[in-house]
């Protein structure tokens, strides 16, 4: 099958034009925060004692996610360290749902970023790219670039500085598997590259699953869900192109898939779970700034 | 590997493997956790009851009927809109018609059981919908079907399934019946809709806007849900809805993950369900 890059372009700026109603849904919460902003701010910042006691239940939680998560997190191999800084009084100094949003922002940024360095390998963005990973990549791209704005935007509105440094935990993982994937061959690479969004785009949307809980402020709950089913379905697509890989089936990586060559298993391999797992979501507090 | 070859070089086999260790964190980490979530939530239900909490039903009527159907009409085209602005019986129904699946209404719920009914109703809806979509292929009155858009069906209704099952247990734990009817706004316009399906991917197109109704009434819920442990048990949910949806785009040819956010327009409002 011949992909059309051009009628590809079409489809991508046709979804684009529906787009008021979700901006919409993130745009009503985040002018209803502006007023919260202001409050805090008149208060000269928010209650030192809740942001301990919420640093210290995350640490907690972040011992019990680095026994479960055997992803990125697991092998960063300084949860440790992290888990000290997060209980010194330096970090305890800013709101909650600031904290909680300023991880998001931290995670969003490592995405960003990650994409942007895929997009110039050759197999991913260049000449030899695949018309729909490349598609795909740099359309993900700018999506998480919209996350990250929200985010901080959301940041600022409730009162809190924004965060624009990628998660601390993660970047020498993604360092060290972006040293791994630039020695890789096309083929190889692609499959690490796809491995390695996805690990990210699992981050994401468990961390945002599990962060509903516990934001306190309406509007950055709002914010966020509209966020979390987006990093869902980069996941389901990125599973089925992962699959496709795995069993050197690049060429049917096409919009549409030819469905009726594909065996029956991969109608389901996008999506493994009834309920969203949180076992590799990163503590809440994780990528907040002191 | 050319793509006009007729059979892909991936097996099922091998698909199967991949998932395995997914299908096996699922069961040993995620079931666990959501049992837990669902326990914590029937307490607080009841906590609230104990203690004569009133529930602000009225405050959660955030969308209204006419705001819902425009969302639908939206995804679903002018026909469907008009079907459901009728609002009386159905034209033609899936195999599982809403009086064969009727139970669970009358109860006088409010508040978070509210929601959760609104949700066990939309999810038996949806069930309905594949349910009739796989006996249609069975019966060849959509042609040839292929074999991963029956898995798809099969997967996506399974969990469903499982999700009703969910939200059923915090009702029949919080001393409510199950709810065992379909959504009685939304399923006319299924109904009507699947009465107009000949193809697969007009299948597709249909179970595409229940999936994104489903995933918006969730992310509704989000807001207007009270319990902690509710919260974690819809936003464990609206992903995998979503999921859905992406997976049928693609399957249409149409971009996979077409906005930056996911929007309520097209959420189903609790003040809906008949209680």
């Amino acid at each position: 099958m011949e992909l059309d890059e051009t009628a590809l372009s079409g489809l991508i700026e046709e979804s684009q034009d529906t787009h008021a109603d979700a901006i919409r849904a993130v745009k009503e919460p985040l002018d209803g925060m502006v007023d919260l902003g202001q409050q805090a701010r008149s208060r000269n910042g928010l209650d030192p004692d809740e942001n301990r006691s919420f640093a210290g239940e995350n640490r907690r939680r972040l011992s019990a996610t680095a026994k479960r998560a055997g992803g990125l997190l697991a092998a960063t191999g300084i949860v440790a360290a992290i888990a000290e800084f997060i209980g010194s009084p330096a970090f305890a100094s800013s709101g909650t749902d600031v904290q909680v949003l300023q991880t998001a922002s931290s995670i969003e940024v490592l995405a960003v970023a990650t994409y942007k360095t895929a997009l110039t390998l050759p197999y991913i963005g260049g000449s030899a790219a695949n018309g729909v990973i490349k598609a795909f990549a740099t359309t993900t791209m700018k999506q998480h670039a919209d996350h990250l704005a929200a985010f901080q935007a959301a940041t600022t509105a409730l009162g809190g500085t924004k965060q624009t440094k990628p998660d601390p935990a993660f970047v020498p993982v993604v360092d060290k598997a972006v040293t791994s994937i630039t020695k890789a061959s096309a083929s190889a690479g692609a499959l690490l590259v796809v491995g390695l969004a996805l690990e990210l785009e699992n981050i994401a949307a468990e961390t945002y699953v599990n962060n509903m809980s516990l934001l306190t402020d309406a509007n950055a709950k709002k914010v966020t869900a509209s966020i979390m089913g987006v990093e869902a379905q980069h996941v389901a697509i990125l599973y089925a192109v992962q699959a496709l890989l795995k069993g050197g089936a690049g060429a049917d990586i096409t919009l549409p898939p030819p469905a009726a060559k594909l065996p029956a298993a991969a109608g389901k391999v996008g999506f493994p779970n009834s309920f969203y797992p949180t076992s590799s979501a990163a503590p809440a507090t994780q990528g907040a700034l002191s | 590997m050319s793509a006009t070859d007729p059979v892909s070089h991936i097996s099922d086999a091998e698909l199967l493997s991949m998932t395995r260790d997914l299908d096996a964190l699922h069961h040993d980490l995620t079931l666990p956790a959501l049992k837990d979530s669902l326990s914590e939530w029937t307490e607080e239900i009841r906590e609230r009851t104990a203690a004569g909490e009133p529930e602000e039903t009225e405050q959660r009527m955030f969308f209204d009927r006419r705001k819902f159907l425009i969302g639908t009409g939206g995804l679903a085209g002018g026909a469907l809109l008009a079907a459901c602005s009728s609002s009386g019986k159905p034209a033609s129904s899936p195999s599982s018609s809403p009086s064969a699946m009727a139970g669970g209404e009358g109860q006088k719920l409010s508040g978070d059981l509210q929601v959760v009914a609104m949700a066990a109703s939309l999810e038996n809806s949806g069930i309905a919908t594949y349910m009739a979509g796989i006996k249609a292929a069975t019966a060849g009155k959509l042609g040839t079907v292929p074999g991963a858009v029956v898995t798809f069906a099969e997967t996506a209704m399974s969990q469903h399934q499982d999700h009703v099952q969910a939200w059923n247990s915090v009702l029949t734990s919080s001393g409510k019946q199950a709810v065992t009817a379909v959504d009685s706004v939304i399923q006319p316009t299924i109904n009507t809709a699947f009465g107009k399906v000949k193809t697969v991917a007009e299948l597709a197109a249909l179970a595409l806007m229940v999936e994104n109704i489903a995933g918006e009434t969730y992310q509704n819920g989000l807001s207007v849900i009270k319990s902690a442990a509710g919260i974690k048990t819809a936003a464990s949910i609206q992903p995998v809805e979503f999921q859905h949806a992406a997976i049928l785009s693609f399957v249409l040819g149409q971009y996979p993950v077409p906005n930056s956010f996911t929007g309520v327009s097209s959420a189903r409002p609790p003040s809906d369900y008949h209680t």
